[in-house]
């Protein structure tokens, strides 16, 4: 069996193999240069000591060096994607299309010995592909991590456990579809478009609901609008705004039409605010709830991939197909 | 018949598609050893009937027993007794010649490589050549090859010929005899003519409509009926239900008959008839439940 499945899934892999290794030893060689730029690491350079004079510099070259490279990592949100529907779409859909389902499970291998055997190893290659191109991400960003935190979706969306998942739910949406669709191409499509559904909707909409976000709420200073409003820089903020003296939050048209006063008064905007005892206030899941967040994310697309797998197994198990 | 030698025995096997049913109410009992057809038309139910046979399918109703075991628990053991060649006989189209039997190794407990290679290069069949690239014919002769060095005690052949042309399906029906002449292989499969069948076959299953509406030994079945060729009538001449078809011409009626030979009424003359004739007479019999399905005879 593991001779048959290198022999029919060799051409995918070496093709991803040599796509992710292209990319990682880019990665790696631009990765060092940035590194470099953070004497003793960039770890040290995180949190408030970000806002040191050493480091304040680094930050600065670090954008105008490789600030480019950090918007196209934006591409990498594809690659699980890209490994886990490439690998399962033809799975089951490239029997099913050219008839040879027939000649594998009419062998003495059993179906579901063979099917097994199938998910096992291509699952498997899977993880490892997606596993080590996220090392590798997840290395590269550590400057950019030092600086802006993790948890904005440039950064949580790439690195740690997150991928895995994500790649583990494109290659069941893949097999199942492939399994039903009995076509390659379309099974690919679906997994597609389901992952990019998939994926915007749960970042936009569930993750920020994993756990009750703290909230911040402090005067408007009067000197004018240096700070921010509680969260550091590495806290994911939800949302910010102004409430009035009771903390009642103000409504953007309520907030206008104070600016509107402010500007008729002549007066600074922030002394205005502040006079009034109007607050700014902050919404954010803290920092150290990244590996929380991580993790049920990553249970969350595990749980989706391992029900589809399911049912993939129950179709030929039952001989639907 | 004891258990050894029937290859396979249906009860009461029905398939159901979300479309309707494919097959229903399918008795059978196979003997091992020879040669069986399957005929029927176009969307009889043959290709769902094999694929029951060889355990791609499970059945909606009823069991299917191969060689004395249920073939849905698809044991290695049962598995690996069953040969099995489905239409347009698909190969992995990128695999060599020689990957194409690797595979057949390393997925059957025996296989015998040196009985496939010999064959393969009696019909100079190179091994490096890739199984797409091969002629239709050729692709046929390995997958049939493939097939036999399983040494599988059933071989079961899903329209074998039927994409092949005249050259290479006579080529192909030649190796699949000399392979059952060889060894105790018995051999099912179907087809949609019933051309040439006479000379190969020692059983026939007649399938229409998803129903068995004529199964038996061939010679069992030629000897039991016969034409009757009388003055034209239109009277029902049914004697105790043995007329299986009556045909009115101008002048005669040709009554095809399954009565075991008693003499036949003055003014008739009795004919032997030949397999096709009888073949599609029986094609032609309306496929109304029960009635058009006469009880076993030869088994």
């Amino acid at each position: 069996m593991t001779w048959l499945i290198w022999r029919q899934h060799r051409t995918e892999v070496c093709v991803l193999g040599l796509l992710l290794g292209v990319f990682g030893i880019a990665l790696l060689v631009l990765g060092t240069q940035a590194h470099d730029l953070f004497p003793g690491g960039p770890a040290r350079c995180a949190g408030t000591a970000g806002a040191g004079e050493t480091c304040t510099a680094a930050f600065r070259r670090l954008d105008e060096e490789y600030g480019y490279v950090e918007n196209l990592l934006a591409a990498f949100y594809l690659v699980p994607v890209v490994i886990g529907a490439f690998l399962g779409a033809p799975l089951l859909a490239r029997e099913l299309e050219d008839g040879t389902w027939q000649l594998a499970w009419t062998q003495a291998v059993p179906r579901m010995r063979w099917l097994v055997a199938k998910l096992a190893a291509l699952a498997g290659v899977t993880v490892a592909l997606t596993g080590m191109f996220t090392a590798v991400l997840t290395w590269f960003r550590q400057p950019f991590d030092a600086w802006e935190g993790r948890f904005q979706y440039d950064a949580f969306d790439l690195e740690g456990l997150v991928p895995l998942a994500y790649a583990l739910f494109a290659f069941g949406v893949a097999t199942a579809a492939g399994a039903i669709l009995r076509r390659s191409l379309p099974a690919f499509g679906v997994a597609f478009g389901a992952f990019l559904a998939a994926r915007m909707s749960v970042a936009l909409l569930a993750r920020p609901a994993y756990a009750t976000p703290l909230t911040t709420m402090e005067p408007v200073p009067a000197g004018g609008t240096k700070g921010q409003a509680g969260a550091g820089v590495a806290d994911w903020v939800i949302e910010r705004g102004y409430a009035d003296a009771a903390g009642r939050r103000l409504s953007s048209t309520e907030y206008y039409e104070l600016e509107d006063a402010a500007n008729q008064a002549g007066t600074n905007l922030s002394q205005f605010l502040h006079e009034r005892g109007i607050q700014r206030f902050g919404v954010y899941h803290p920092a150290d709830r990244f590996w929380t967040f991580q993790l049920i994310e990553a249970a969350v697309f595990v749980a989706v991939a391992a029900i589809l797998i399911g049912v993939v197994v129950w179709r030929v198990r039952r001989r639907v197909i | 018949m004891t258990d050894t030698e029937i290859a396979l025995r249906t009860d009461g096997v029905g398939k159901r598609y979300r479309k309707g049913w494919a097959l229903r109410d399918c008795t059978l009992t196979l003997p091992a050893g020879g040669v069986i057809a399957l005929v029927g038309p176009n969307g009889a139910g043959k290709t769902t009937l094999l694929r029951l046979i060889v355990g791609l399918l499970a059945p909606s109703t009823g069991t299917v027993e191969v060689l004395g075991h249920d073939v849905t628990a698809s044991t290695p053991q049962t598995l690996s007794r069953i040969g099995f060649l489905a239409q347009d006989h698909p190969l992995y189209k990128r695999f060599t010649v020689a990957e194409m039997l690797r595979f057949g190794r390393a997925c059957n407990l025996r296989f015998d490589q040196g009985l496939a290679e010999r064959r393969l290069a009696k019909l100079g069949i190179p091994l490096d050549r890739r199984a797409g690239s091969l002629s239709g014919g050729q692709q046929a002769q390995v997958a049939l090859a493939l097939a036999l060095a399983k040494r599988p005690d059933l071989l079961v052949l899903d329209e074998p010929v039927a994409s092949l042309d005249p050259l290479a399906r006579r080529e192909f029906l030649q190796v699949l005899m000399g392979a059952v002449a060889d060894g105790g292989v018995t051999v099912l499969f179907s087809s949609h003519v019933v051309h040439e069948l006479e000379r190969v076959c020692d059983h026939l299953v007649v399938l229409n409509h998803g129903r068995v509406t004529l199964t038996g030994d061939i010679d069992t079945l030629l000897a039991e009926h016969r034409l009757l060729v009388g003055p034209r009538t239109a009277t029902d001449l049914d004697r105790a239900g043995a007329v299986v078809e009556a045909v009115h011409g101008d002048r005669h009626t040709t009554l095809l008959v399954r009565d075991g030979g008693i003499p036949a009424a003055p003014g008739w003359q009795a004919q032997p008839v030949g397999l096709e004739d009888l073949v599609l007479a029986y094609l032609r019999r309306p496929s109304e439940p029960g009635a058009a399905v006469p009880s076993e005879v030869a088994a």
